[in-house]
């Protein structure tokens, strides 16, 4: 009972718990909004916009889960069971594409694939004038930009699967006599089933929370209808009800993914390492090989990398990088140290707690600070607008609201790294230096900070990187006139001054790269 | 001269005044609380003199790391209390918190933290002394572990064993009241621990370092301690001396714990314990007809190749300096008999079974009845 009073008063401990309400707190109330509406109002959402927009949602996250599961698969056998030129090259290539958000890859493909496009050329070429293909701003056109820039999940959880899955398997079976494909189909797709499932249900997330490309293909789904709900019409209450839904879907598929990603631990195997034996094609079989990878890799990142350096060498493109492109490079910059900053600043205490104390209190708050997971950018803003609203309503249209919605959103980010890195430093380290005469404050000082700092170091650049480039919350809650590099893109884009967007795309693109390796650093290996 | 004398006068006068307590460490009644997520311990009480390395001897899960980690300041005791240097530091409701206590510890992974080099490392409870006089502590210090040369190292790029010297000098830079082991010789290679386990006793015989050391280990236990705490599901089962431990254990559990025992049933009658390896000694002077065990450990039974014999040999395990038999009796209860290894008897030999033991040990059969089962 003593023991228990003074953990609640320690510093630590009520930090901890007002972070975790903190976070809570504007989705709680989202969440009661939409159930305390009135009733009229969601059965005249479901009578009219309802149907549509669930069906087109569902309708695109399962169109791009089949895709995905296609191309991810196929590149993850092909570069970890098969020896070609390059194999190296190709296994960093494709996961590339995890570099270009979807608003400017969404932005490319609407030019690339638009009337007038080299697409429509080419093919007006080979069938007449009058032929035309389909257009980007359809379910195709979404289908096509949301499957290039999500395959890269499925292919690295589906590589780590082949990666760490115990090759005396596959040689068992070739042992009894069953031939490489069958093998392929009974035994090495099989155990690679829950990885696939994890990689496919954090497409399916991303897909179901996705604003940019949606919103410049003007595709219709739920997390664009909240968007306009809230610009549009003013409608918070139904904007609540479209995000309660949208919460909801967010929900079950992170459950998903997290119960397959537990699952997948028992497929893989304990025992020593042994690289696959990798099978050799002619040159006919390589050369199929290295074409397939190559356009996918074009598709999803060579030509669009290329079409923006392009375009940022356009007069027009540099006549734009003055002052004015400076004042927006400094807003972003900003806004990002400032949530980075309070992100790693909020989490580190709950990934302490969590990790030393380990009880359901502390595990509950830390789960709570994952919210934000199932918070797609539009539902945070919401929620951060309408707490701001009731409770503080001098600071609406300032940045601080802003920078709220930013470390709601993304302190998984910051968690992830942030956990890992206090879980490895084992809790005897901090006993000893007890033993050795130090209090708990000159522990966390000189043992528990300078080895975590890494971790620290890791979580700010990424969620640094991960805020910079976020567009829907900050297209909602930015002060007026305080433009960051993803809303010009944005707004250039939607305006189709294709040359205009492109210097803000490139720079986010480049910065987004370090951001794959520390992603990739941590489990790139995993054998 | 007559200034020693007068000192020790003194120092006499006042230990008659004061009554200090003679041990350097006192666990008087210590409970530890279930629902820390280790295992509980009940009611222990031992205490260690100065010099002394005593060993809390046990099974995993019997909470003799509870033990270790409420000396240390680490676990909260529910009733009970624990005394370092004379001093009360741990009671319900009291807890001293550990950088006042003054007890070195060696963890089971050592705990070199990863980002200091080995000088850094050892140094790293003597913040308070200048860089001069650290420099020579440490040097002392790497001198007494044997392990000159070594300062400027990361712990990483060290071999177990001198891992494990490191984190012994960095436990005993600042003189230490105590110094607690967790399994020191879990994670080094059985040759390398058996030196390590030689070296490490001479080293703190030569410190004159009072020693809390804990394993599972009895060969190691009493390889190591002047005394010997054996625990069992959070329970104080006995605390003496190795020899007698071993001899005469006090607990079916300590007989089976510390060495190969056989639990032979067996009635008594007529004043003495009848068996079917014959007759002891009713050393629990127990009434007429009480059932009761007598254990027998391999080293007290001597075979004879005998033929007209009922008992015959079942396996034998060849270990090198000796044979371990296993001997079936006519009425099918197993004795095992240690031999020297030049003479072989193959299985199915018929055998005579001659008990030599110095002292007999007794116990009521309902209370070795655990132990047997668990034993078949």
């Amino acid at each position: 009972m003593i023991t228990i009073r003074r953990q609640l008063t320690s510093p630590l401990q009520l930090m901890t718990l007002v972070t975790a309400a903190l976070i809570l707190l504007p989705l709680g109330y989202v969440i009661s909004q939409a159930l305390s509406a009135n009733p009229a109002v969601w059965s005249r959402l479901w009578s009219t916009r309802l149907p549509e927009l669930l069906t087109n949602t569902i309708r695109l996250a399962a169109s791009v889960a089949c895709l995905t599961l296609v191309l991810g698969v196929s590149t993850a056998w092909l570069v970890t069971r098969v020896e070609f030129p390059a194999r190296r090259l190709w296994e960093g290539a494709l996961v590339l594409p995890l570099a270009m958000p979807t608003y400017v890859l969404a932005y490319i493909y609407s030019y690339v694939l638009g009337i007038g496009g080299p697409i429509e050329q080419l093919w007006q070429t080979v069938a007449g004038p009058e032929a035309h293909v389909f257009s980007p701003h359809s379910f195709l056109g979404a289908t096509l930009v949301m499957t290039l820039d999500t395959f890269p999940f499925v292919y690295l959880l589906s590589r780590s699967a082949l990666l760490n899955m115990n090759v005396s398997f596959e040689e068992v079976s070739r042992a009894s006599g069953i031939s490489h494909v069958k093998t392929l189909w009974l035994v090495t797709l099989p155990l690679m089933r829950p990885s696939i499932a994890a990689g496919l249900s954090l497409v399916i997330l991303y897909v179901v929370s996705d604003f940019g490309a949606v919103s410049l293909l003007r595709y219709q789904t739920l997390t664009y209808a909240v968007f306009q709900q809230m610009t549009g019409r003013s409608d918070h209450t139904a904007a609540s009800i479209l995000s309660l839904l949208l919460v909801g879907m967010a929900l079950l598929f992170l459950i998903t993914e997290r119960w397959f990603r537990h699952r997948s631990r028992f497929y893989q195997t304990t025992g020593r390492y042994r690289t696959p034996e990798r099978h050799r094609y002619g040159w006919i079989g390589t050369s199929l090989v290295t074409i397939y990878l190559v356009v996918v890799v074009a598709a999803s990142f060579g030509v669009p990398t290329y079409l923006l350096i392009d375009w940022s060498l356009s007069p027009e493109a540099l006549a734009t990088i003055d002052t004015r492109f400076y004042g927006f490079f400094w807003n972003t910059a900003f806004l990002a140290a400032c949530a980075a900053t309070g992100g790693v600043v909020i989490g580190l205490p709950l990934a302490y707690m969590a990790s030393r104390r380990p009880n359901w209190l502390n595990l509950t708050c830390l789960q709570a600070a994952y919210a934000g997971y199932v918070l797609p950018g539009p539902v945070a803003a919401l929620a951060v607008l309408f707490l701001c609203l009731n409770l503080v309503p001098f600071l609406y249209g300032s940045v601080i609201v802003l920078i709220v919605a930013y470390v709601i959103h993304f302190l998984p980010v910051a968690l992830q790294s942030l956990e890992p890195a206090l879980q490895q430093i084992t809790p005897n380290l901090e006993e000893v230096a007890r033993t050795l005469g130090l209090g708990v404050r000159q522990t966390w000082q000189r043992v528990t900070l300078p080895l975590m700092r890494s971790g620290f170091v890791v979580a700010w650049v990424l969620m640094f990187l991960q805020t910079m480039k976020e567009l829907p919350a900050t297209l909602l809650l930015r002060p007026v006139g305080f433009d960051t590099l993803a809303i010009r893109v944005w707004m250039e884009a939607s305006e189709e001054y294709y040359q205009l967007a492109a210097p803000s795309a490139l720079l986010i693109v480049l910065l987004g790269l370090p951001t794959l390796l520390l992603l990739l650093s941590k489990d790139w290996r995993a054998a | 001269m007559t200034l020693r004398h007068a000192i020790t006068g003194e120092s006499t006068l006042q230990a008659d005044l004061y009554q200090p307590i003679s041990s350097v460490l006192e666990l008087r009644g210590v409970s530890c609380a279930y629902g820390t997520g280790r295992p509980a311990i009940e009611n222990i009480a031992f205490a260690a003199k100065e010099g002394e390395i005593l060993c809390l001897l046990g099974p995993s899960g019997c909470g003799k790391t509870t033990i270790l980690r409420a000396i240390a300041g680490f676990e909260p005791v529910r009733s009970g209390q624990i005394f370092l240097s004379g001093q009360l530091v741990s009671s319900l409701g009291h807890m001293t918190p550990t950088e006042d206590r003054r007890v070195g510890m060696v963890f089971q992974e050592y705990a070199l933290f990863p980002h200091l080099r080995v000088q850094d490392n050892i140094a790293f409870a003597l913040r308070h002394l200048s860089r001069r006089e650290r420099k020579v502590r440490v040097e002392d210090m790497l001198r007494l572990v044997g392990l000159q040369g070594f300062e400027r190292r990361y712990p990483h790029e060290l071999s177990g064993g001198q891992q494990q010297r490191v984190a012994l000098a960095r436990a005993l830079v600042h003189h230490p009241v105590v110094l607690l082991l967790d399994e020191p010789f879990s994670n080094l290679d059985p040759d390398m621990a058996s030196r390590m386990r030689q070296e490490l006793h001479d080293l703190l015989r030569r410190t004159k370092t009072t020693t809390i050391l804990v394993t599972h280990d009895h060969a190691e236990s009493f390889a190591m301690a002047d005394r010997i705490a054996v625990l069992n599901q959070g329970r104080l089962e006995q605390f003496d001396t190795p020899e007698t431990i071993y001899h005469t254990p006090q607990t079916p559990f300590v007989a089976d714990f510390v060495g190969q025992a056989d639990f032979i049933p067996g009635t008594v009658s007529r004043g003495m314990v009848q068996t079917e390896l014959g007759e002891f000694p009713n050393t629990l002077e127990c009434e007429e007809g009480t059932a009761v065990v007598v254990m027998i450990r391999p080293d007290d039974v001597h075979l004879a190749s005998h033929k007209n014999s009922d008992a015959r040999v079942l396996r034998r395990e060849f270990r090198g300096s000796e044979n371990l038999y296993a001997v079936a009796l006519p009425s099918g209860q197993v004795v095992h008999a240690s031999e020297g290894s030049t003479v072989v008897l193959p299985p199915g030999t018929p055998v005579r079974v001659n008990v030599a033991a110095t002292h007999t040990v007794l116990f009521l059969m309902r209370d070795a009845r655990p132990v047997n089962r668990a034993l078949e």
